[in-house]
């Protein structure tokens, strides 16, 4: 259905994990404005609430993102001891569309700008 | 008492519920679509009337009803502007799309006969086994919105006098929890 968004997601993690070296961060911060923002401006938050199932946020989870199970069960423990999680990355019109979908199955969840 | 759902195989789930339970789903079911199916935003009748004609009927306010401001959420948590934009575009596709769970809830509770076996059984197929469950989640948190059920609050629950009379619908709310736990289960084999 959406297999890039965890790619993509991946990669820019794994990118800013490489140039986070603390010696030229001005340089690199500017890159990686410079590289991902275009890219991946945008977050879906799902925010903890005390009716859902641990089991279900899971569930939804693996159904709609495809997530492998370990990651969707991350993510809903995320939700459960932090209050909220960030669940996809990408542009805005994925991000509404993913947050409508996760309104339809009864999770609580916003979008937003990342990094905000 | 046999498990209110199990896994059959391709996907399928089999439903066998008893008669009571399979009548008071398909009430909820029904009063969700009451729910669902009112309160939107209504034309106050002001205004350009062609701006009217162009932009109106579609709704842009946050709920007041906590039941319906949590199964219709903002989308936003800081910008209102965007979040009612949002709601504007969005709100009445995810209306529809809920009714349209809470009826297949209706249709299969309906279209079985229930009285000649003494209780609910059928088979879901997989879409339909995600319907029911998107419905029981919506129940439950309407339920609890009523209820005003918070993180944590089992004691105070189990410590209610048998009198309180919204010890029957907590109870209806824990059911329905356990209906969607071995749901998740069947459809998950």
């Amino acid at each position: 259905m959406r297999p890039d968004v965890e790619r993509r997601g991946a990669d820019t993690q794994q990118w800013a994990a490489m140039t986070a070296s603390p010696e030229s961060s001005t340089i690199e911060r500017e890159e990686t404005e410079h590289v991902v923002l275009p890219d991946v401006p945008w977050v879906t938050i799902v925010w903890d609430d005390p009716v859902n199932l641990m089991s279900y946020v899971t569930f939804v989870f693996v159904e709609y993102f495809h997530y492998p199970r370990t990651k969707a069960h991350r993510l809903m423990m995320m939700v459960h001891t932090e209050g909220r999680a960030v669940v996809s990355t990408g542009s805005r019109e994925e991000m509404e569309r993913d947050v409508q979908a996760m309104h339809s199955y009864g999770l609580w969840a916003t979008f937003q700008k990342a990094d905000t | 008492m046999s498990r209110p759902f199990r896994a059959g195989r391709h996907g399928v789930v089999h439903v066998d519920i008893p008669q009571y339970g399979a009548g008071l789903l398909a009430s909820l079911a029904r009063q969700l679509v009451e729910l669902l199916s009112d309160g939107e935003a209504v034309r106050d009748g002001e205004g350009d009337p062609l701006e009217e004609i162009l932009t109106i009927d579609e709704p842009r306010e946050t709920p007041e009803d906590p039941a319906l401001r949590r199964l219709l959420p903002d989308a936003h948590r800081d910008d209102v502007e965007a979040a009612a934009e949002f709601r504007r575009y969005t709100e009445r596709g995810l209306r529809d799309a809920k009714v349209t769970d809470a009826l297949v809830v209706v249709d299969a509770i309906g279209a079985s006969d229930g009285e000649a076996t003494g209780g609910l059984e059928l088979d879901l197929d997989a879409q339909q086994a995600r319907s029911w469950m998107r419905c029981l989640t919506d129940m439950r948190l309407t339920l609890a919105a009523r209820l005003e059920v918070k993180a944590g609050d089992e004691d105070y629950w189990a410590g209610l006098p048998e009198t309180d009379d919204r010890l029957p619908v907590y109870e209806i709310y824990t059911w329905l929890g356990y209906l969607l736990e071995t749901l998740i289960a069947a459809a998950s084999h």
